[in-house]
């Protein structure tokens, strides 16, 4: 069902027959339409709405129809800050989309917090709740920076398997697709990230 | 008259319209990975060390004064200085980085680490596909792969390059007479345009 012999594929080709496996027509049909979701926290969804426009045109990767709503997306491009006010709506936004979804973070604030990482008012970075599949470094990224991450998530869906223990997270369920959502505490957001999802190792400084 | 702006604009898109199929220069998308746009002189993203000569190591220009690692906003940068000295470029022995790293998760392209280096050892560079399924790890820049040459900086900035090297052979030549003390040789070599010195 997902392994094809490269040799015996290349072999039918050279026969007139075009082989494919239910696996590479099922992450062909996703990678080539992953709806992002319209929303921009701050100054780096400009960029986004650039990528959009007719000079960098995200419609040629097949992710132009940018939906208003949450049931209707695949991709959340976190564009900008999220602020500890915001974050909730973040995360709450993440649990209504179906699946299949993946996420960008896009930015610095988007990252880690970014300029205002030394702040009080400002998540240090959204992956503290939600999994996030490509970071793109940069205040803000170029649109080509951000085509270049759309195409790292292509590979990465690409890469997916259907079956097997390392199968995609949406086909296995025993990964959670919604996570809590965090709620405003005293001084901070309760709990002030989700352990289950954000597990920072420890850097070497060498 | 109401009525003739809206004309005018949709004539702008008619003729954009109609031009693009007859007119090479009103095709504007850019078919980014196989085409790119040109990017300006002074587009910057992240910083990056320069070392002069083809010793990524001796030629390294950074003296690990950590200057830019106090004036950074987001404090991104992370430097641990040299027990030892070695030469530098220019034969001077100095303390070099043991460790330097820059967090590029957090950098804001904000440039004031290299309006602050007083040693012309740090620049802005334009590398922008940085992309990472990976945040702490692969998003944190050693010293090895901040590291590139001045001829790099020549091939990005040509002009800001020619000034900074014009700079420093100014101030080698300057104090070539006197054999100067180490912390001596820093303001010659001052981005800033000041007069005399
Ligand atoms: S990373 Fe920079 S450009 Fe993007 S939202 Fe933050 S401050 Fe704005
Ligand atoms: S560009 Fe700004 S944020 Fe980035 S390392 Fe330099 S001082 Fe820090
Ligand atoms: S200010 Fe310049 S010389 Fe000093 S540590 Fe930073 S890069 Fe090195």
């Amino acid at each position: 069902m997902s392994e094809i012999d490269e040799g015996l594929r290349s072999e039918l080709q050279r026969q007139g027959i075009w082989v494919t496996s239910m696996q590479e027509l099922y992450n062909w049909g996703r990678k080539n339409s992953i709806w992002p979701l319209q929303f921009g926290l701050a100054c780096c969804a400009i960029e986004m709405i650039a990528t959009a426009a007719s000079r960098y045109d995200i419609a040629r990767f097949g992710g132009e129809v940018f939906r208003p709503s949450p049931r209707q997306a695949d991709l959340m491009i976190v564009a900008g800050t999220v602020t500890k006010k915001m974050a909730p709506q973040v995360v709450r936004l993440y649990n209504q989309m179906p699946d299949p979804k993946y996420v960008i973070s896009m930015g610095a604030c988007a990252i880690s917090g970014g300029p205002f990482k030394t702040g009080y008012n400002v998540l240090k970075g959204i992956d503290r709740y939600i999994p996030v599949d490509v970071y793109i470094p940069g205040c803000p990224p170029r649109p080509e920076a951000l085509l270049h991450a759309f195409m790292e998530l292509q590979r990465k869906i690409d890469s997916q398997k259907l079956t097997g223990s390392e199968k995609a997270t949406h086909l296995d369920s025993t990964q959670p697709s919604e996570f809590p959502v965090p709620s405003f505490g005293a001084h901070d957001l309760e709990p002030p990230a989700n352990p289950d999802v954000f597990q920072p190792p420890k850097i070497e400084r060498t | 008259m109401i009525g003739t702006g809206i004309l005018k604009g949709m004539a702008v898109t008619a003729r954009n319209f109609v031009g693009s199929y007859f007119e090479k220069d009103r095709l504007i998308t850019v078919q980014y990975p196989e085409e790119r746009t040109p990017l300006a002189e002074n587009y910057r993203n992240f910083p990056f060390l320069i070392y002069d000569t083809d010793d990524a190591e001796a030629g390294l220009r950074c003296v690990a004064c950590k200057i830019c690692e106090k004036e950074c906003p987001p404090q991104c940068i992370y430097i641990i200085k040299s027990e030892d000295k070695k030469p530098d470029y220019m034969g001077k022995p100095q303390f070099y980085p043991a460790v330097f790293d820059i967090d590029i998760s957090v950098c804001m392209s904000c440039q004031i680490c290299v309006e602050v280096c007083p040693f012309e050892a740090i620049k802005m560079d334009k590398v922008f596909e940085l992309s990472r399924r990976e945040r702490f790890d692969a998003l944190l820049q050693r010293k090895r792969e901040l590291s590139k040459s001045n001829t790099y900086y020549h091939s990005i900035c040509p002009t800001e390059a020619a000034e900074v090297d014009a700079k420093l052979a100014e101030a080698a030549a300057k104090k070539k007479p006197t054999p100067p003390p180490a912390a001596g040789s820093a303001p010659a070599a001052e981005p800033t345009p000041a007069p005399v010195i």
